[in-house]
């Protein structure tokens, strides 16, 4: 026995279906999705296939210069996109960094932050930019700060009758730059730890910092008062590693075959030294 | 419980109707349905890199795309190598090379490789492992690999003869 399908072409077709239908499931790439349902370890939900919305794919700079990206835009297609500047280049950075070419073909923004890995590319980086989602049912439309949006490990605020349809990526002070720092086993693994930093410098010191950590925690880390830290501040080694314990005491990673919770930590200051020096070479 | 859905798809220029569930692969259909063997199930999960075919051009995971999503779209196997075309060159480069053993990985590998020089004409050794990172190679022959995609580049770009 094997569930339904629909493949609506419209926004408002796709959330009267998630409205009405019972065990009911969003299927964006299926880089997540499809995996899981080969695994044959539970029964398939109706799957309501967002691949043919349109109006789901793309990417939009809007007048105040912050950046709409579709639910549906791939991996590939934000790694190629041109429309970001000052700071935000970190998101088709990081998209860049995720998984293999095969993956990134089909394999959406959308679908990576619904499926909510902790070691994913994008929460961190959406935590670092302080992008909001865009989130749609039946009957209406709502946005949330990504700070709202990642819930747990696995788990996010999207409710059973609700979609995303985009992200919004605000803009950022003119002259940061975005860097995306990504430690992995291999090329094309989850990270075991990522460092997503916006970096502003002026005469020498620090005058905008925003770090968030991925690997670190169920969700992505953010902390502050480590940025507050680095502000103003000569980014020195004292600066950096006084920095680097306030993000650690925040984080709290687990063990797994990436590695184990105290080698994360040990990565955690490696990391952002490398994201500090990369942000500051002139491109 | 839903009936079989019916659509067509072209498979290596060939239009092809069928019928699926919704929730069986690409992969499934092209082996089971379509007898087209030479993409291969390894882990099943998109890790391993031996089902990746073309779509629409574009290197995909057969094993992550539901079939049923497919329709009217253009998939391309290791068996829609054509004399002269460039899957064609890249698998001569592969036997020139000597960098087929068990084989297994190899129709995946040849997709990838030919995706990464349908972008890239000429890949550095680091270009070409990258690239195919995401295709493993239990015998571990991946030097000889990147010699036959290097080779391929280089037929493919004219600094050196050879068959297609
Ligand atoms: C071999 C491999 C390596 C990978 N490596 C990495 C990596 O290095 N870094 C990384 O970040 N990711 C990696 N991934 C995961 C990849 O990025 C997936 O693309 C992503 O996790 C899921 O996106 P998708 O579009 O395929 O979503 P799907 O698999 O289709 O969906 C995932 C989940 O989100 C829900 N969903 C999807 N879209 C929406 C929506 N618009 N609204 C509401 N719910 C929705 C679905 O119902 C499902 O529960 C890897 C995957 C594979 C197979």
């Amino acid at each position: 026995m094997s569930a339904a399908f629909h493949e609506p072409t419209t926004i408002a077709e796709a959330v009267a279906i998630l409205a009405t239908e019972p065990d009911v499931c969003c299927l964006a790439g299926g880089q997540s999705l499809v995996a899981a349902l080969n695994t044959r370890s539970f029964a398939a939900p109706t799957l309501v296939s967002l691949q043919r919305i349109e109006e789901l794919r793309g990417l939009r700079r809007g007048a105040d210069g912050s950046v709409t990206v579709g639910a549906m835009t791939t991996h590939r297609d934000v790694a190629r996109a041109d429309c970001f500047q000052a700071g935000q280049e970190i998101v088709p950075q990081a998209a860049a960094h995720i998984a293999h070419p095969a993956v990134r073909t089909m394999g959406t923004i959308g679908g990576s932050i619904c499926h909510a890995d902790p070691a994913a590319d994008y929460p961190g980086v959406l935590a670092a930019c302080g992008a909001t989602v865009t989130l749609v049912n039946a009957r209406g439309q709502r946005e949330l700060a990504a700070s709202d949006f990642f819930v747990d490990f696995l788990t996010t605020a999207v409710e059973p009758d609700e979609m995303v349809t985009a992200i919004t990526f605000p803009p950022m002070p003119e002259g940061t730059r975005g860097i995306y720092e990504k430690f992995c086993r291999s090329e094309g693994d989850f990270a075991t730890v990522s460092v997503a930093l916006i970096l502003g410098m002026h005469d020498g010191r620090c005058a905008f910092a925003r770090v968030a950590l991925g690997g670190c925690g169920p969700t992505p880390v953010r902390a502050p008062e480590a940025e507050t830290r680095l502000i103003g501040s000569r980014l020195d080694d004292d600066d950096i590693s006084s920095a680097s314990n306030l993000l650690c005491s925040r984080a709290a990673p687990q063990s797994d075959v990436r590695g184990s919770a105290e080698y994360r930590l040990m990565l955690v200051p490696r990391l952002l030294v490398r994201a500090l020096d990369r942000a500051r070479r002139r491109p | 419980m839903s009936a079989d859905i019916p659509i067509k798809l072209s498979v290596n220029g060939e239009d092809r109707n069928i019928f699926v569930t919704p929730t069986r692969t690409l992969l499934e259909t092209l082996r089971e349905d379509l007898d087209l063997t030479g993409t291969k199930c390894g882990c099943n999960q998109g890790v391993c890199g031996s089902c990746t075919v073309f779509c629409d051009g574009l290197p995909i995971r057969a094993c992550l795309a539901l079939a049923v999503t497919m329709r009217g779209r253009e998939i391309v196997t290791i068996e829609g190598a054509h004399p002269g075309d460039m899957l064609s060159v890249v698998q001569q480069a592969f036997v020139d090379a000597g960098a087929v053993q068990c084989g297994f990985c190899i129709p995946g590998m040849i997709v990838s490789a030919t995706a990464l020089l349908q972008e890239t004409q000429t890949p550095s050794d680091h270009d070409i492992r990258e690239a195919l990172s995401g295709n493993l190679c239990r015998c571990t022959g991946y030097a000889k690999i990147v010699a036959a995609v290097s080779l391929a580049a280089r037929r493919l770009n004219g600094t050196v003869g050879g068959a297609t």
